[in-house]
């Protein structure tokens, strides 16, 4: 329990970082740290019940992007910023390190199985984004505030 | 009530600020249309690309004026799309005459980019807390933060440099990777060197560039999201080179297989 609370933190932490590096209103930090500490529990909760990291990474983006959704009604943001700062614990850095490691060594059997599981991750995470994003708008209007209209943001 | 070549020039502006923010495609467009019919120009036409915007209004029939503007690549500012988000909801509700709108315009497109040091700061901060995910203990962790403010400072150097996108990436990620190998075997700091570099080139990978290429895809912008995803794969490529060549490097000066 209290190593899946130091996790979430950590990506909490990360996501805040990226969220930073693209300028994002101070205002949505914390928004967009809860939305990429999500999506990384559910990856680690759905590798811990099974073993491949492609299904784990499907089920973490649909709960991220699903997040990302209801924020972005939730705050009159686009949705683009959620999205993008939440989903960098999922892009595959460790799959682009091992394959090119496995091609540097030589281990060509190893650097096609990276280099395919890289590419299903990807497929995967692309699969989440295009399933959510296109639910129809209808269903997150319970979140919406009232006063979208006239807030000011910055 | 500005006239129609008035509100094209309001139009185009803000199209152009949102695509140099890095917005997708359908947000671009779309945002353009509503501004110009909640300003009374009901028939305008605009196409958008990753790179560059096409926009012209109609008025009975015959095309009254038209914009072209070319958007080169720039750095993602999520604090514009923002604004101009929030600006054009605004517009919609009637409540902002268009001399004031144009004024917004004019100060969203000179919003200040973070400053130096918390960039810095937030890119140690992130290649840090990846390794830690990834699987790297406390020590790897610090050793990728020092990889993370070294990778950073080259990067806010680099920033005014036209340096190619992929020489660049193949440079900022083989800094990376030297300078986890020196962390970790002269300073002694951490214990895996494949945690330190995931860790430190996390900060490099094209996630907001995979992001939109799929947003694109999904909205049927399939030359955008082309665009977009050639980017996303020779910046990954490019990551890959960068690794690479300094593991080959290492292997070859020091006589071990790392």
């Amino acid at each position: 329990m209290i190593n899946f609370i130091v996790q979430f933190v950590v990506a909490l932490v990360a996501t805040i970082s990226f969220a930073l590096l693209f300028h994002v209103p101070r205002t949505e930090f914390l928004y967009c740290g809860i939305t990429g500490g999500a999506g990384w529990i559910f990856y680690v909760l759905a590798m811990q019940w099974q073993s491949s990291n492609v299904v784990a990474s499907l089920i973490a983006v649909i709960v991220l992007a699903i997040m990302a959704r209801i924020f972005a009604v939730f705050r009159c943001c686009p949705v683009t910023v959620y999205l993008i700062c939440g989903i960098f614990p999922l892009v595959p850095g460790a799959g682009i390190y091992y394959t090119a490691y496995h091609f540097i060594m030589g281990e060509m059997e190893l650097f096609s199985a990276k280099a395919m599981e890289t590419f299903k991750i990807a497929v995967a995470i692309a699969l989440g984004i295009v399933l959510i994003l296109s639910l129809p708008g209808a269903i997150f209007k319970i979140f919406s505030p009232r006063n979208c209209k006239t807030r000011k943001i910055n | 009530m500005p006239d129609q070549k008035a509100i094209l020039q309001l139009v185009v502006h803000a199209g152009e600020i949102l695509l140099s923010g890095g917005a997708e495609i359908f947000r671009v467009q779309e945002t353009m249309e509503r501004i110009a019919k909640a300003y009374g120009a009901n028939k305008l036409h605009v196409y958008v690309l990753t790179n560059g915007l096409f926009a012209s209004v109609e008025d009975d029939g015959k095309t009254l004026n038209s914009e072209l503007r070319y958007v080169p690549r720039a750095a993602m500012h999520m604090g514009k799309i923002v604004a101009i988000n929030d600006l054009s909801r605004r517009i919609e509700t009637g409540k902002i005459s268009y001399s004031q709108a144009m004024n917004e315009l004019d100060r969203i497109n000179v919003l200040p980019f973070t400053n130096k040091y918390a960039r810095i700061a937030a890119c140690a901060m992130g290649a840090a807390c990846f390794c830690y995910l990834y699987g790297g203990g406390v020590w790897d962790a610090l050793a990728a933060f020092i990889s993370g403010v070294i990778l950073q400072i080259f990067l806010l150097f680099t920033e005014k440099q036209t340096l190619n996108r992929i020489v660049l990436n193949i440079l900022a990620a083989a800094l990376a990777s030297i300078v986890s190998f020196i962390m970790l075997n002269v300073f002694g700091i951490g214990s895996n060197l494949d945690k330190i570099i995931i860790g430190a080139i996390i900060p490099l990978v094209p996630g907001m560039a995979l992001t939109t290429s799929i947003r694109d895809f999904a909205n049927g912008d399939y030359l955008s999201g082309t665009i977009r995803l050639i980017d996303a794969l020779l910046v990954a490529s490019s990551i890959a080179i960068g690794v690479g060549g300094v593991l080959v490097g290492i292997g070859l000066i020091t006589g071990v297989a790392v």
